[in-house]
């Protein structure tokens, strides 16, 4: 493999910026069921929280059954991954989420010091690899194939 | 790798999407600045004298490069106008100084703007009748530029957005009539309208939600909140690909003021879904945005109560689970020990970075972990080594703004960089044997490049020296066989790492992933029976291809394989298969695959 220069670290680096934007600000609409499947392909690979999920029907199916979420991103990182041409690229999220409606949501009557319906901390790595479907002169496409989530606070 | 694109690549790339979207035409470039965009010699003219259906958009026109003033205009769109030449025609529209016709026009736009509220309907009719004239259904392309200057607009004495005396609420009505267009509008231009402020585009967002493209270019726009009333967020232009808003103060004050790049990335954060800005491709690598969807607007989320599963233990599959802990079992005893000796276990072109997540978590506030007196050394702990040690400090990008230097340094590629980055940080201590229900692990092969590599997460906490405190982590790996003769093949690493991600955080309790069902908030229901597993389906070629390069092939046929792999490209599966064939002799083996090979399917070869 080549030897990464300054500018293709940008070119990922701005490029994991704009996935994860594009991908939580997506995941928090009111369309995400229909909307988030189409970062994947039938071929790609989830689990949530230890429980796998297939291809875009996987995902649809996973955010049938998901409460509203809101997702608040801290940190992220990317790299493009040696070992293939364009290259594949990990992205490492870690942020919280808050389900439902929060903490408002929860009846009169719990306790202060309840942490039902706190934040959670959340980490999501993803695998991302080029869409050899890509239209040769526009920006090369990437698709999610890997996709790995935990809570993890 | 990526950046085979020159600087010329990269406006090629914008120009071609603009044309795609209908924002520039084929000879925008060739045209003279001096030739007077919209140069209006009679067809607005012949427009109200026409009668009402022939201002009807018609294919035909479309197609000869003959239709409404809309279309027709847009050739001079966009890039030329804000040309040294043609700048003074904003200003032009903008002061009231000279007594041009469109200073006419404001006077009488002026002095009938009181009517408005009273001529009710028939307003209304008129800007249906105006917003069709320039309407390019071929194209999706609603052409909205200087409408103070058009003489139907003149004619019916209508005040459009921007010039004085209006207000939102004209601009609300032509983006409500925009909004029932057929088919639905793709490109809006709202060039050279002198709209000053962005409360004039606050319904936009509403009746146009799914807009691909917007021109506000030479508009008087100067401060951020004018913005805000569009910015792709909370339900606003989630959709957009591509914005103008050059000859807006608030670009060229940001360009005269050498902050170019900071100016990009607040337009960036403020619009996810943007592709391109101001002409220039501001992504180069793009994903399948929600506007390729066939999701009915306005859909209410679905309300769930409880969570689709509940929180299972590590997932592994399609690989030897020993595989795993072994790799496990050594990696973090070195990195607590011996760093520098992991310097094996990376890919000669591995890449290893770090970051710090500083936020405080929620959950483990109000579980008091931060103040306990079962932990005191918690208080201890500080973020400073974390931020900037490490040879080049935590690559937040979120906190990078930026800056290509920061994004460099903090990227380190290849065994030696990565230790040494590793070697500059707080010394650990994992206790990976002692407790293993604090880590959990995911992990499965995923196709990379041509062949298969492992992705895993690994989720735990450590105790950081010399304070003794305990941290919460992260670490995220693309790992590969290691290959016969590699370096860390001969230290004895079965698998070795492609790209190390490490990401530190304030502690959480490993509780968090503690199997079990889940409650999204008080009062609601657990988390529903897990559904029956769909399990992952892995490539089976793929599949096959790591366990073989895994099995431990015994001596003397692992060299064997090998060689015959050297030797004729075959992948090791199709290699075994070969030397079995031949009774295990190479010769023969060598020469059996030059009879067949034209014969193989491109799955034997590696």
């Amino acid at each position: 493999m080549t030897t990464l220069t300054k500018n293709d670290i940008h070119i990922v680096s701005t490029a994991a910026e704009h996935f994860t934007r594009l991908y939580y600000t997506t995941y928090d609409s009111s369309t995400r069921a229909d909307d988030l499947p189409n970062f994947y392909r039938d071929s790609s690979a989830v689990t949530w929280n230890g429980t796998p999920f297939q291809g875009k029907a996987g995902v649809r199916e996973l955010l049938s059954k998901m409460p509203p979420t809101k997702h608040e991103v801290q940190s992220f990182d990317c790299h493009p991954v040696p070992g293939a041409q364009p290259p594949s690229l990990m992205v490492s999220v870690s942020g919280n989420v808050t389900h439902g409606k929060g903490p408002a949501g929860n009846p009169a009557a719990t306790p202060a010091k309840s942490v039902d319906g706190q934040p959670r901390v959340f980490h999501q790595t993803f695998m991302l690899v080029p869409d050899p479907a890509t239209v040769p002169g526009e920006p090369q496409k990437y698709y999610v194939n890997g996709d790995i989530l935990r809570f993890v606070g | 790798m990526l950046s085979s694109e020159g600087p010329s690549g990269n406006r090629t790339l914008a120009s071609k999407a603009l044309r795609k979207a209908g924002l520039i035409d084929e000879d925008a470039r060739m045209r003279d600045v001096s030739d007077r965009p919209g140069g209006r010699k009679g067809h607005p003219k012949s427009l109200i004298h026409k009668t009402r259906t022939s201002h009807r958009p018609r294919a035909i026109d479309a197609v000869m490069g003959k239709d409404q003033p809309g279309s027709s205009n847009r050739s001079p769109m966009i890039s030329a106008r804000f040309s040294a030449g043609s700048s003074g025609q904003g200003i032009a529209i903008r002061g009231a100084s000279k007594a041009t016709a469109a200073g006419r026009l404001r006077r009488n736009a002026i002095s009938v703007n009181g009517d408005n509220s009273t001529r009710g309907p028939k307003i209304i009719e008129l800007w249906r009748e105006f917003v069709n004239s320039r309407w390019n259904p071929e194209t999706r392309f609603l052409n909205l530029e200087r409408m103070v200057e058009d003489d139907f607009i003149a004619k019916n004495r209508m005040t459009p957005p921007g010039a004085p005396g209006s207000s939102a609420k004209e601009a609300g009505v032509i983006f409500k009539i925009a909004g029932q267009l057929k088919p639905e509008i793709q490109t809006l231009s709202l060039a050279n309208n002198a709209i000053s402020n962005g409360a004039v585009l606050s319904m936009l967002s509403h009746y146009l939600p799914r807009l691909a493209n917007l021109s506000l270019e030479g508009n008087s726009l100067t401060v951020w909140k004018d913005l805000d009333y569009i910015a792709g967020r909370r339900g606003k232009l989630e959709h957009l690909r591509e914005l103008i808003l050059k000859g807006n103060p608030i670009r060229e004050l940001e360009y005269q003021n050498n902050r170019v790049e900071k100016f990009k990335s607040e337009i960036a954060r403020r619009f996810p879904s943007l592709e391109i800005l101001d002409q220039e491709a501001i992504v180069k690598i793009a994903f399948d945005t929600p506007l390729a969807s066939t999701s009915a607007a306005g859909q209410k989320p679905r309300g769930a109560t409880s969570f689709p599963a509940e929180m299972m233990p590590s997932f592994v599959t399609g690989v030897d689970g020993n595989l795993i802990s072994n790799f496990l079992m050594r990696f973090f005893p070195l990195y607590d020990n011996q760093r520098s000796a992991l310097i094996d276990a990376y890919h000669p072109q591995a890449t290893f970075s770090f970051s710090a997540n500083t936020t405080i978590p929620a959950r483990a506030r109000i579980e008091g972990y931060h103040t306990s007196k079962d932990m005191p050394n918690q208080k201890k702990l500080e973020w400073a080594p974390w931020l900037t040690g490490g040879n080049g400090g935590s690559r937040n990008l979120s906190r990078m703004g930026g800056s290509a230097d920061k994004m460099e340094k903090s990227l380190h590629v290849g065994g030696e960089e990565a230790v040494k980055a590793m070697a500059n940080l707080p010394s650990t201590r994992h206790d990976v044997a002692g407790s293993p229900e604090k880590f959990c692990v995911d992990a499965w092969p995923v196709s990379h490049g041509d062949g298969t590599a492992l992705f895993m997460a690994i989720h735990g906490q450590f105790t950081e020296l010399p304070a003794e405190g305990i941290r919460s982590f992260d670490r995220s790996f693309i790992l590969a066989p290691a290959p016969e003769g590699s370096r860390a093949k001969l230290s004895g690493w079965d698998v070795m790492i492609l790209s190390d991600q490490l990401n530190v955080r304030a502690y959480s309790s490993h509780t968090a992933w503690q199997p079990g069902p889940m409650r999204v908030q008080a009062g609601m229901p657990l988390s529903s029976v897990n559904p029956t597993p769909s399990t992952i389906l892995l490539n089976p070629a793929a599949l096959a291809q790591l366990q073989q390069a895994l099995a431990s092939i015994p001596e003397p046929q692992r060299s064997l394989v090998q060689q015959v792999c050297q030797q004729t490209g075959l992948n090791v599966q199709y290699a075994i298969q070969c030397l079995e064939g031949n009774g295990w002799d190479l010769g023969r083996a060598i020469a059996n695959f030059d009879q067949v090979k034209a014969t193989l399917a491109q799955d034997a070869f590696l």
